[in-house]
């Protein structure tokens, strides 16, 4: 890592009177009320699997339509994907584009791997035989859980997703020869919003999954 | 926020090893998350103990290594956590909201003023007056002419027997008590079936009393319900 590097790692945004750059301040600005907004999904599902509790007369075993093998292979993965993250945001920091496009690549990869298992289940669980979870029903009658299990767990992926195409735009971008160390904090932007998709689903997961075979 | 070294390339070289050894722990912790699941060693309340402060490491670890904010200014965590703080916030409130408020559907205390009458079937433990003085009986029995004759099968009893008689939908305590300090009662209990609370209970009294001399009180959870 040549002096280019180095020199680019001196490369400085405008002054702020924070003393941090406006983009990093409005994303972690961004991110605060993010946080709010799983917050109430979570309760919302919380409340929910508390007080409808039953289909019929017969309490919502719903571990009959989850796939925790899968789910937790899905949470390794976007673990894993963290790791490639904070490497691509360490190599652009360093000037290093081949490393930068790698860590890159494997975080696009893991990521779109993500939603494949996401999908999968949610089409798993829609046409279980003996188990369909709608959004409106399970087996066949009207219940809740469907409801805020999809939509809590469906923005989760909605925000993957946009992730991913996030760091697709990335990964072509470093194709053009215009990508620099000049772009390492639009990268390391994009890296936190990665890194907050990942800490919320350490919520979801234990408290949405999990949590069902604590009793 | 210990701010960035002299030599970046060498600091952002040492990082890599501090996000591997990071990566491995989530690994980790999520696998031990994983377990604990699946043996069901422990009871309900402990697994969620254990997966509460799991996930809160996890959190701790990507926020302050993953995203920098150990080594960022300190304006950008306050950033995060105010909105955090609001969201925890928001959860507890939407919780508290959603809890199931207990409902009295029906609260009533009779006074036991029953004359005994002879050649009457009479379980153990029923009361009868008679004058002005109250007996229960000590066993089963039809009762003869006189109540002389059966007197051996009564105890005379201190104060006037009381139906309580309460029926509720959800509650995790139940407490009676007596608005009326001549007239003393207090009574506290604690359902197993918290759905459903529905019973009655016979107590003796000082003074005659009717409903409107009692409270009740009843909680689910966080609410409080009375009349």
């Amino acid at each position: 890592m040549s002096e280019a590097a180095a020199h680019s790692l001196e490369h400085h945004e405008p002054e702020t009177s924070t003393g941090i750059p406006n983009k990093k301040v409005l994303m972690w600005a961004f991110l605060g009320s993010d946080c709010m907004f799983f917050g109430t999904l979570i309760s919302t599902h919380l409340i929910y699997r508390k007080i409808s509790a039953t289909v019929g007369s017969n309490y919502l075993d719903i571990r009959n339509v989850f796939d925790i093998e899968l789910t937790s292979f899905s949470t390794f993965i976007l673990l894993a994907s963290s790791l490639f993250m904070a490497l691509a945001v360490s190599a652009i920091h360093k000037g290093n584009l081949t490393s930068t496009r790698w860590m890159l690549l494997g975080t696009i990869v893991f990521g779109a791997i993500f939603l494949a298992c996401q999908v999968y289940e949610f089409t798993h669980f829609v046409h279980m035989p003996g188990n369909e979870l709608t959004l409106s029903s399970y087996r066949g009658e009207p219940h809740v859980f469907g409801s805020t299990f999809y939509v809590l767990t469906g923005t989760h992926g909605t925000h993957v997703a946009i992730g991913v195409f996030w760091l697709l735009g990335w990964l072509v971008y470093s194709f053009t020869g215009k990508m620099s160390v000049a772009d390492a904090l639009d990268v390391e932007c994009c890296g936190l919003y990665w890194h907050f998709v990942d800490i919320v689903w350490i919520i979801i997961f234990p408290v949405v999954y999990l949590m069902e075979y604590a009793f | 926020m210990s701010g960035h070294s002299e030599d970046p390339i060498a600091e952002e070289s040492k990082r890599f090893f501090t996000f591997f050894n990071l990566s491995m722990f989530l690994v980790a912790i999520t696998g031990i998350e994983i377990v604990i699941i699946y043996v069901q060693t422990f009871d309900g309340s402990y697994i969620i103990g254990i997966l509460f402060t799991t996930s809160v490491l996890k959190f701790i670890g990507v926020i302050w290594w993953f995203m920098h904010l150990k080594w960022d200014k300190i304006l950008n965590t306050i950033l995060f956590l105010m909105g955090l703080v609001i969201a925890v916030f928001t959860f507890f409130a939407v919780i508290y909201m959603g809890d199931t408020h207990p409902v009295i559907d029906q609260f009533e205390v009779t006074a036991l003023t029953d004359e005994w009458k002879s050649d009457k079937q009479y379980a153990k433990g029923d009361f009868v007056k008679i004058g002005d003085s109250y007996f229960q009986a000590s066993q089963e029995h039809t009762s003869s002419e006189k109540f002389g004759q059966n007197k051996k099968l009564w105890t005379k009893v201190k104060g006037i027997p009381h139906q309580f008689s309460w029926k509720i939908t959800q509650a995790d305590t139940v407490e009676i008590h007596s608005e009326k300090p001549e007239n003393p009662f207090f009574l506290q209990f604690f359902p197993e079936d918290e759905e459903l609370v529905e019973g009655t209970q016979i107590s003796l009294l000082a003074q005659s009393a009717t409903t409107d001399d009692f409270r009740i009180k009843v909680r689910s959870e966080a609410f409080w319900t009375e009349n």
